[in-house]
């Protein structure tokens, strides 16, 4: 009997233990707060300008001035990063974003971008002028490198021709400047003006000049520099000894823990008082191993912004009144998603064909492409999957691309039209509601995605429900990411892949390994490596010689024709079906000022002119 | 003399183990379908050449024997290789060893400063109120699940904010006076300890109770009762030299444990030690990082197992009467 008594009161213990960690989570009013544009875009809009920098020059020092209020000197903010952390600091060797954006850092590049418009604009170049297929950079007078040493015509000829040109380190830069298989010419005119010749005309160059410069003195200074560049500005690095250009310096990096960075006292931008900016004294990134870990230390207030998505907008909208941060909806992120047809018709070695010839035929039907698009439910994907925060994707550019052709107005789904398109190709729904092709073969076809993305898996689903609507029998098949990416690149062996490639909202030309016919990622029509024979489909064809052209013209509104006419084909064609593009939502503590988060840039690239208020 | 002899020999055995372990593992690891490089291949921007040079970089272009002769080699020689973004093991296993370290010295001392005792308690008052209380917290220790009860904690974290949510160091560490950073580290400390804690308490407890009850019920300490020794002296001169064996030979293992770390815990509590690294790495077939912690854990086995026949063979004189 005792012991049922000690049972009863341990379990009760427990119990209420349990229910105190269970705290209400969520308030009583309804979650579902629709996150609309508009409730903290009416401040920060997107279509805002966002005032370029000038330059001023006083005693015969060139400075960038920030156009933004003047704001309060000292502080700190700190964010996040998710994963394993930074694994270099040197920007040329870099091949993750986190690393790439640690090392960006401390290194600026000779232009970058307004962070609305995408337009380009000087940063480590005082001006540019393009003359033909010259590019000049005039460099600043009298800006220096930490160390006291000028930054000049050398270090930047020094980063192209010796580090860029030469190929060491992550290689990607080089390969997307090749143009007609030559590189284009530096030449240094005197200590700062330098000029760059492109074989031809070249729109997506000027874009590139954004890579960051390199100080020669200190890199040159590293005994046998050339064969030991994946050692430079290693992780293991000092922090005392980086020479360096960019608003902050390392302080420290505590492996798995944090990157901890220290303003520059003597960078070249100043505010509109002609104050040496940046106003916050350090920057801190703690490395976070997941999304979770991330909420809940934002939760925790151990950070102070963070990217927000699906269900914890809403928990974080309905609390946010009573919070110390605001939301930023930002509109529609770069990320696609996607369902991909396998349109290859060839062999493998040993003469099989890598997509059966029955299934062949079905895809190369623009009919039943087209079926499939009109049958796939994107609005519900959005509210179901995406909760809400997600807008229905039909072009190739992301919504928020300034290429992106706003003429496709896409369509809702229409069972019906893609009823009628299947019967005009001679499908015929059986009586028990599948469907047959005109020789009698049932449609059923394999699905993929990686296991383990839950937003991909959810789609597979949602799909596999809507094909069935018109009788065709989906096997969804979601694989371990390794093995789906070999069948895409490697074995070719899949008939429909649900997947997301990032592309730059900026620049299309740099999908043109994805839109080329003969590119690596050209994924739904893959021809093996050094495949040599033309057997272009024709509007592949088109395909390649936009992706040729366009990048030859300089003028944005003729390279706008072109882009335009590519994002037609695809939806004309189908080969890629896309499906909706998710909405990228911010949380930044309210006492930071000088926040103008946009889709194209995100929250922290002004991180110089950012401050913190009085008002806290 | 025959001690040493013996050590030597045993150590001598540890160089076919290794190979054996690490052959297998090798293969194993790289039979698995798991590209390396199947992020970079999705990326639009990275061209054809640079995959073959990160290929050719991670020698993935040769076949499996000789990947692992280059290794082996090199392993020899004490150079553990690079890791798949091209940082050096030894340096990434020396940032982490001295967190994981931290944490596993600190929960095996308390288990063993708090469980031997109380399992010795629960021994000597069995069948006793405290007894069963003891036997029914123990049970629970044993089912809670690790990483349940570290997600439990971290929500209390979150709830409470009187302890961090995970990390073994606030931002402004490098700050702190000395006073300041122990206390941090504490701070920081206390929950991933209470889980590993409470989860090894457990088991450690019931071991000891098991042993002593054994000894407890043994005709020679029967006889040292009858003999009209004093219950203190039955119990510690007796009773406890006998049970403390098997516990010898678990101190063994967690020497083992030493440096293997607690991967789950260490993952909820986003603490930087080695475990979390080398998950980290096993699901990106990070092989050169893989293989260091294998055999940085082999040995580390064998060593504790060494180390716990040797204690044995000082503490028990019938072990070493037999040799």
């Amino acid at each position: 009997m005792k012991r049922v008594i000690y049972l009863i009161i341990l379990i009760g213990i427990i119990f209420g233990g349990l229910k105190a960690c269970i705290h209400r989570d969520i308030s009583d009013v309804e979650t579902e707060i629709p996150i609309t544009q508009g409730v903290n875009i009416d401040k920060y809009s997107i279509n805002q300008i966002f005032p370029n920098p000038k330059t001023v020059t006083i005693k015969g020092i060139d400075y960038l001035q920030s156009q933004l209020p003047v704001g309060n000197f000292g502080g700190r903010i700190i964010a996040s990063t998710i994963g394993e952390g930074p694994k270099t600091f040197n920007p040329f060797t870099a091949k993750d974003a986190t690393s790439s954006q640690m090392a960006n850092m401390m290194y600026d590049g000779l232009v970058s971008a307004n962070p609305v418009t995408g337009e380009v604009i000087p940063k480590l170049a005082k001006s540019i002028e393009i003359k033909g297929n010259n590019y000049i950079i005039h460099l600043r007078h009298g800006i220096k490198w930490s160390d006291g040493k000028p930054i000049t015509a050398d270090d930047v000829v020094f980063t192209w021709q010796d580090i860029v040109f030469k190929g060491l380190g992550n290689t990607s830069v080089r390969d997307s400047i090749i143009i007609d298989g030559k590189l284009p010419e530096i030449k240094k005119i005197d200590n700062y003006t330098v000029v760059f010749t492109v074989p031809k005309p070249f729109a997506p160059f000027l874009r590139i000049l954004a890579n960051p410069i390199a100080p020669k003195h200190y890199f040159t200074s590293i005994p046998d520099w050339e064969n030991s560049f994946d050692r430079i500005l290693a992780t293991t690095i000092n922090p005392k000894e980086i020479v360096y250009s960019g608003a902050f310096h390392l302080k420290k990096y505590v492996p798995a823990q944090r990157v901890v960075f220290d303003r520059n006292p003597n960078y070249y931008e100043i505010n509109l008082k002609k104050q040496k900016l940046p106003y916050l004294n350090q920057v801190v990134y703690l490395i976070v191993g997941d999304l979770n870990n991330e909420i809940l230390k934002f939760e925790g207030k151990e950070i102070d912004t963070i990217n927000l998505q699906g269900a914890t907008v809403a928990r974080y909208k309905s609390k946010e009144a009573a919070s110390d941060y605001a939301i930023y909806n930002l509109g529609p992120d770069t990320g696609t998603m996607f369902l991909a047809i396998n349109l290859n018709n060839r062999k493998n070695e040993k003469g099989k064909p890598y997509v059966s010839y029955l299934k062949q035929k079905w895809f190369s039907d623009l009919n039943f492409r087209t079926a499939i698009d009109y049958a796939v439910d994107r609005d519900s994907m959005v509210t179901n999957i995406a909760q809400g925060l997600a807008e229905p994707l039909f072009t190739s550019e992301s919504l928020n691309g300034i290429y992106l052709n706003k003429d496709i107005k896409g369509h809702k789904r229409d069972l019906k039209y893609a009823e009628s398109l299947l019967k005009q190709s001679g499908f015929y729904k059986s009586k028990n509601g599948l469907l047959y092709d005109k020789s009698g073969n049932k449609v059923e076809f394999d699905l993929y995605t990686n296991a383990g993305n839950t937003e991909r898996e959810s789609i597979g689903v949602m799909i596999k429900q809507d094909l069935a609507d018109l009788g065709m029998t989906v096997n969804f098949k979601p694989v371990e990411f390794n093995t789906l990416v070999n069948k895409l690149t490697n074995t070719y062996d899949w008939d429909m892949c649900i997947m997301g490639l990032t592309g730059s909202p900026l620049e299309p030309h740099n999908g043109k390994n994805v839109w080329n016919s003969y590119g690596p990622l050209h994924l739904f029509n893959q021809r093996p490596p050094q495949y040599n024979k033309d057997d272009r489909l024709s509007w592949e064809k088109e395909l390649d010689n936009i992706f040729e052209e366009g990048a030859l013209k300089l003028n944005f509104n003729d390279r706008k024709k072109y882009y335009d006419r590519y994002q037609q084909i695809i939806y004309d064609e189908r080969p890629i079906i896309y499906l909706y593009s998710p909405t990228r939502v911010v949380a930044i503590r309210r006492k930071f000022k000088n926040v103008y988060p946009t889709t194209l840039s995100g929250i922290l690239y002004n991180i110089e002119e950012i401050y913190i208020g009085n008002d806290k | 003399m025959n001690i040493l002899k013996y050590i030597l020999k045993r150590i001598i055995q540890i160089i076919p183990l290794l190979f054996i372990v690490s052959i297998i593992s090798f293969f194993i690891i790289r039979l698995s379908p798991i590209d390396p490089l199947a992020e970079l291949r999705l990326n639009p921007s990275i061209s054809q050449e640079t995959l073959q040079k990160e290929t050719q970089r991670l020698g993935l272009d040769k076949p499996i024997p000789v990947q692992y002769t280059k290794w082996a080699v090199s392993f020899v020689k004490g150079d553990l290789g690079v890791t798949s973004s091209g940082e050096r093991v030894s340096d990434k296993l020396k940032e982490r060893i001295p967190n994981t370290l931290l944490l596993t010295s600190i929960v095996i001392f308390m288990t063993w400063a708090v469980g031997v005792p109380l399992g010795i308690l629960g021994a000597i008052y069995h069948k006793s109120q405290f007894d069963r209380l003891l036997t029914v917290l123990s049970s629970i220790g044993m089912a809670i699940p690790s990483f349940f009860f570290a997600i439990l904690l971290l929500i209390f974290a979150v709830k409470t904010s009187i302890f961090p949510v995970g990390g073994l160091t606030s931002f402004d560490f490098d700050e702190m006076s000395l006073g300041g950073k122990i206390l941090d580290l504490a701070r920081h400390l206390v929950l991933p300890v209470t889980v590993l804690f409470t989860i090894s308490l457990a088991s450690l407890q019931r071991q000891m109770r098991a042993n002593m009850l054994e000894v407890m019920d043994s005709e020679y300490v029967k006889f040292a009762r009858a003999k009209g020794l004093s219950e203190f002296k039955v119990i510690f001169k007796h009773a406890l030299r006998n049970a403390l064996n098997p516990m010898i030979t678990l101190l063994g293992f967690e020497f083992a444990g030493l440096l293997s770390g607690a991967a789950l815990t260490e993952y909820v509590f986003q603490y930087p030690g080695l475990g979390r690294l080398i998950l980290e790495a096993v699901m990106k077939s990070d092989i050169n990082l893989v293989m260091a912690s294998l055999m940085m854990g082999s040995i580390m086995l064998v060593l504790g197992n060494l180390l716990a026949d040797i204690l044995l063979i000082i503490t028990d004189p019938r072990i070493r009467g037999a040799r």
